[in-house]
């Protein structure tokens, strides 16, 4: 059981950091915590449980949804979204 | 160089680096070492008897290691001090510094801007608010004897004025979630944790002694009183770096 | 032996995150998936000496180890502060350069001086 638990967290883990989306990784992060929360209770650990089903779903959501609302959702910059940095550092070597 | 070329050097020397920190993590995570026993049994047969807590996990932070407690909880306030000083007060200096306009230093907002409430948000938050309140100290008041204590609780009634902070209406004024009031009821909690932590001292069993031991408190009545000291402090002041940054729009 | 080894997996994708992304908040991310791995594997190693909760009852069996429980309690309510001044500070950044990519970023710092 905890095993399972454990590769679905890996699984959120790596969509958390390749999402184009940053709150789309936000929402993969609080379901991390709800999964780790989930394994806590199993392991007979209720108050780590509940610290960090509150914590997780509540607090770290709410401050990472405010930093992304207040700046910008989109993961990489527009102008070279989709290519590597090659299209911006030419210019930098040239400076 | 070409772009392609650069990034594969690039993804190679990401792995290079996870690499090296995973051949430095795997021989501790592949050691079998035996869990050592001794501080389970001893906590079992002495921790009720010696901390009147029967929940073991609040007998251990708020009795056997309360002085370490008090360390978390001034990272907890220099933390949040250090959040909403870079956020409100030291941004406008940074704007300054960098020609920037200073309209991007921010306030703590009092109310959300009305166009991000609907109605949805408003009935089940602000409905479900007091509910979570509730639990919340209901967790911190019973940790010497359920799950939960100072912190458990302290966070679910973070999450608690969260709730009401988003469900509260517009031109409602909520004391409970002003950022003033959470602030003082922070700055009041730490020093009331101060007071009740070297009252002991006083009256001689030592900085977080039970202060009253001679007169009749028993252990557990101090551990409850630390418990919603800590409660106190760390909800308000999770909620109050909360409502500070839920003020902040585009 | 199988749960140490996916603890491991989820910490090193945390460290990649780190190291590897050029997004400010995508490096967060990574740091918060390393704590998130940190507790876990805490809490994993404390409780296979037992099998109930740590709360002492009339007649239970053997109790987990509560020790790296106590610890770990505080080390999430840290966790989510050090993840909110990273955020503070990286939400500075973006107002003062208009980015979270750490080349557009260098870019500029090297551009001023």
């Amino acid at each position: 059981m905890i095993p399972i638990l454990l590769a679905l967290l890996i699984i959120l883990a790596v969509y958390t950091l390749a999402s184009a989306d940053l709150l789309h990784g936000v929402i993969a992060l609080s379901g991390i915590s709800l999964i780790s929360a989930l394994i806590f209770y199993l392991l007979r650990a209720p108050d780590v449980a509940i610290t960090e089903a509150a914590v997780g779903a509540g607090v770290s959501t709410v401050v990472f949804v405010w930093a992304i609302r207040a700046t910008t959702r989109r993961a990489s910059p527009v102008k070279n979204a989709g290519s590597s940095s090659a299209a911006v550092l030419p210019e930098d070597e040239s400076l | 160089m070409s772009g392609r070329a650069r990034r594969i050097l690039f993804l190679a020397q990401i792995a290079l680096c996870v690499l090296l920190v995973a051949a430095v993590l795997i021989p501790v995570f592949l050691s079998s070492m035996p869990w050592p026993l001794s501080a389970r049994d001893y906590l079992q047969a002495n921790g009720l008897a010696e901390s009147g807590a029967s929940n073991l996990v609040s007998a251990i932070y708020l009795g056997y290691r309360a002085f370490d407690t008090l360390g978390e909880t001034i990272v907890l306030l220099v933390a949040i001090s250090g959040t909403i000083a870079i956020i409100a007060h030291g941004g406008a200096v940074l704007a300054q510094g960098y020609g920037l306009p200073s309209g991007t230093a921010s306030e703590p907002a009092r109310h959300l801007p009305p166009k991000t409430r609907t109605e949805l948000l408003e009935v089940v938050t602000g409905k479900l608010g007091p509910v979570v309140l509730v639990f919340g100290v209901y967790v911190m008041m019973y940790g010497h004897l359920s799950p939960g204590g100072g912190f458990q609780g302290g966070v679910v009634i973070a999450s608690g004025i969260v709730f009401l902070a988003l469900g509260s209406r517009v031109d409602a004024s909520n004391s409970l979630t002003s950022p003033e009031n959470l602030v003082r009821i922070e700055s009041a909690a730490f020093a009331l944790l101060l007071l009740a932590a070297s009252s002991g001292i006083i009256s001689g069993s030592g900085f977080f002694g039970n202060p009253l031991a001679g007169a009749g408190l028993t252990p557990v009545a101090f551990i409850i009183t630390l418990n919603a000291i800590i409660g106190l402090k760390v909800g308000a002041g999770l909620g109050f770096m909360c409502i500070a940054m839920l003020g902040r729009g585009k | 032996m199988l749960e140490r080894i996916l603890i491991l997996l989820l910490f090193l994708i945390g460290f990649a995150g780190i190291v590897g992304m050029r997004n400010i908040i995508k490096k967060i991310f990574g740091l918060t998936i390393i704590n998130s791995a940190v507790v876990l594997l805490f809490i994993v190693e404390g409780s296979r000496i037992g099998n109930s909760a740590p709360i002492i009852d009339a007649e239970i069996g053997l109790v987990v180890d509560p020790v790296p429980q106590a610890l770990m309690l505080t080390a999430i309510v840290i966790g989510v502060c050090v993840t909110a001044l990273a955020l503070a500070l990286a939400f500075r950044l973006y107002k003062a350069y208009g980015s979270f990519d750490i080349d557009e970023i260098h870019r500029q710092v090297h551009r001023e001086s």
